[in-house]
């Protein structure tokens, strides 16, 4: 008696599983077709997107903005397009994800696509702040470095580079600031970091730059004075 | 399209009617120095053109040193002693605010719509911050044109061998390569033209532009050239300045300047590509030498400009220049003696022209790169030509400007990109 007991439970064990196997497998063999769908495509969205980027000159744009350098603080090396390609393609895959998941349960998959459309707006701005904090802090660095080294200042890349990334943690504090991500934190965070590099900076302009500050009182003492010819007319 | 003008000024063109002779004189707070250069101006016109009917124009930029009422109190016939023989007539004075965007540009089109309302023969336009003009000025400016049938008189002044080093490097060299007619200082700052150019640079709409602002000089040099009028050039002997204000940066000035030549090459791209030597302009004018005072240039200093430049502006330079003529640059820096070669300098012009034409980055930052080339550029030129002669030194620039024309093909090829 006890084996036809055993056969049965054993028997409607595996029914059961069968039976959730019929229903959970469709689900998880759509969820594989739509990830492997989704690499797929994100992949040749990539090489597509990046291929006609260079066409359209792209990097040559990027370039004169100084982003690649800009991209480069934030640990992407190589060129724009690539960069560009390879976050487009990403963005691309984690909607594929949720489908994905959505064939497993499509009530917890269609909030979570939900509420990600509902935050998609914002992590727009952010990246838009992010990529004009780019732009802007590579320009701005550019600027500085040649400027600076027209005045023969010699830490011309140290300002340079201390420029950018002020600008840089500028941005990223807005863009963070814009996506609600511990607004209070950032705010201190930023406070505090800016401040001590603004202290560090005073110090460094104290105890290494004596000359070059005395140079600068000079000058603005001088303002006042006779204007003197300079020795070489140049044009 | 001729600029608005006052109706106090318009009363005053009716009143004079016609005139053979104009000089105009730009100013913007110059009562130190203008008082002379209407002096000479008055006192030339009536030496040498003593039967023409003539004007001085004064196109002021608002001063607030009182240059206006000092122009108006000048008697335009005096003085008297010097003259030859009296004036039939008497030298009239316009003063004029100008209208538009602030610059000498600006003030220039003023004088060009005056010039072609009274229909004049003649121009000459002065700076009137010149210490050294005199009345033979005036001869030299207007003769050419009014005795010759010049269209354009470009000066030549004698300067020190290491003044105009912008000039002698670049601009000067350039637009002989490029427009094939050797005008020696083609932003001199005093010219004379003929009544046709007058009325030919104001109907070209450049006057919202930076033309108006700082580059006239030079755009009315190679408009001269690129348009075919007749061009010469006149010996005024030496040019001596008011003091400047040693607050205008030299990066700022260098950006004006070769960014004006660098517009114009895109503007007369189909005159400048055929073009493959260079002709002298005739000369009028005594030239002779005369002592000048010695110019002591900071060598060390721009060297060592240069020197750092070539390790952090590598970055820049890579959007202007080729790989080879980049390694070329950099390794200078460890050259003893320190030289920098006329080919390879030509070679760097003509990349940051091509990159300027490209917008391979942001323009004023591209030419505010380049100002460490130029003043390494500089010191090598003064350290080869130390005991060089005046003579010496203008060969070498020749030279210079020969291997512009040598190169032509690469800034072509450049250009193209």
């Amino acid at each position: 008696m006890w084996k036809d007991m055993l056969a049965d439970v054993i028997g409607q064990t595996l029914e059961g599983f069968r039976q959730e196997f019929a229903e959970f497998g469709p689900r998880l063999l759509a969820m594989t077709i739509v990830l492997v769908a989704g690499v797929v495509f994100a992949a040749l969205l990539r090489l597509v997107l990046r291929a006609l980027l260079r066409r359209l000159g792209f990097d040559r744009f990027a370039e004169r903005a100084g982003l690649p350098h800009a991209l480069g603080k934030f640990g992407f090396t190589g060129q724009a397009s690539g960069a560009v390609a390879a976050v487009t393609a990403f963005v691309v895959l984690a909607f594929f994800v949720l489908l994905a998941l959505g064939s497993l349960d499509p009530l917890f998959a269609r909030e979570l696509v939900s509420r990600a459309l509902a935050y998609l707006p914002q992590v727009l701005v952010a990246a838009a702040l992010i990529a004009l904090g780019a732009i802007v802090a590579g320009f701005v660095r550019r600027g500085v470095l040649i400027a600076a080294v027209n005045r023969g200042l010699p830490s011309a890349r140290l300002l340079a580079g201390f420029a950018q990334s002020a600008l840089l943690i500028l941005f990223a504090a807005m863009a963070l600031e814009h996506l609600g991500v511990g607004r209070q934190i950032i705010l201190v965070s930023f406070t505090i970091l800016f401040g001590g590099v603004v202290f560090a900076l005073s110090l460094a302009f104290g105890l290494a730059g004596r000359d070059l500050a005395r140079e600068l009182l000079e000058r603005l003492a001088r303002k006042g004075e006779e204007p003197r010819e300079d020795p070489l007319r140049h044009i | 399209m001729s600029p608005p003008l006052e109706a106090r000024v318009e009363a005053r063109l009716d009143e004079i009617g016609t005139a053979e002779l104009l000089v105009g004189i730009p100013s913007y707070n110059n009562a130190r120095t203008i008082g002379h250069v209407v002096r000479a101006a008055a006192s030339g016109l009536a030496k040498h053109f003593p039967d023409c009917r003539a004007v001085i124009v004064n196109s002021d930029g608002g001063s607030t040193d009182g240059t206006q009422e000092l122009v108006a109190s000048v008697n335009a016939a005096t003085p008297r002693a010097i003259l030859v023989r009296h004036p039939l007539t008497t030298a009239h004075k316009i003063i004029t605010p100008y209208h538009g965007v602030p610059g000498k540009g600006s003030a220039f089109r003023t004088i060009f719509a005056i010039a072609k309302r009274l229909g004049v023969r003649a121009c000459a336009v002065v700076d009137s911050d010149l210490r050294s003009i005199s009345p033979a000025w005036i001869e030299l400016l207007l003769g050419p044109v009014v005795h010759e049938g010049f269209d354009y008189v470009a000066p030549l002044y004698l300067r020190h061998k290491y003044d105009g080093t912008i000039t002698n490097s670049i601009v000067y060299p350039l637009t002989r390569a490029l427009y094939g007619r050797e005008v020696r200082q083609p932003i001199g700052g005093d010219f004379g033209f003929s009544g046709r150019l007058a009325a030919h640079y104001l109907d070209r709409e450049v006057w919202d532009s930076d033309v108006a602002r700082f580059g006239i000089d030079i755009w009315m040099t190679t408009t001269a050239l690129a348009d075919g009028f007749e061009v010469c050039e006149s010996f005024l002997g030496a040019k001596i300045h008011d003091p400047k204000d040693p607050g205008s940066d030299l990066a700022g000035m260098f950006v004006q300047v070769v960014s004006s030549v660098f517009d114009l090459m895109h503007v007369y791209r189909d005159r400048w590509e055929g073009v493959a030597s260079a002709q002298k302009v005739p000369l009028f004018g005594f030239p002779h030498g005369v002592g000048l005072e010695p110019v002591s240039v900071d060598v060390e200093r721009m060297i060592s400009i240069f020197r750092q430049a070539t390790r952090d502006l590598r970055e820049v330079w890579e959007a202007a220049l080729l790989p080879s003529d980049l390694s070329e640059v950099v390794a200078l820096s460890a050259a003893d003696p320190f030289r920098f070669p006329d080919p390879l300098w030509v070679r760097v012009v003509y990349g940051f022209a091509a990159a300027y034409e490209h917008v391979r980055l942001p323009r004023e930052q591209l030419l505010r790169s380049l100002v460490p080339l130029y003043l390494g550029r500089t010191a090598s030129f003064v350290l080869e030509t130390r005991t060089c002669g005046a003579e010496e030194v203008e060969q070498r620039i020749h030279a210079l400007a020969d291997e512009y024309v040598a190169q032509k093909p690469h800034l072509r090829e450049r250009w193209r990109g």
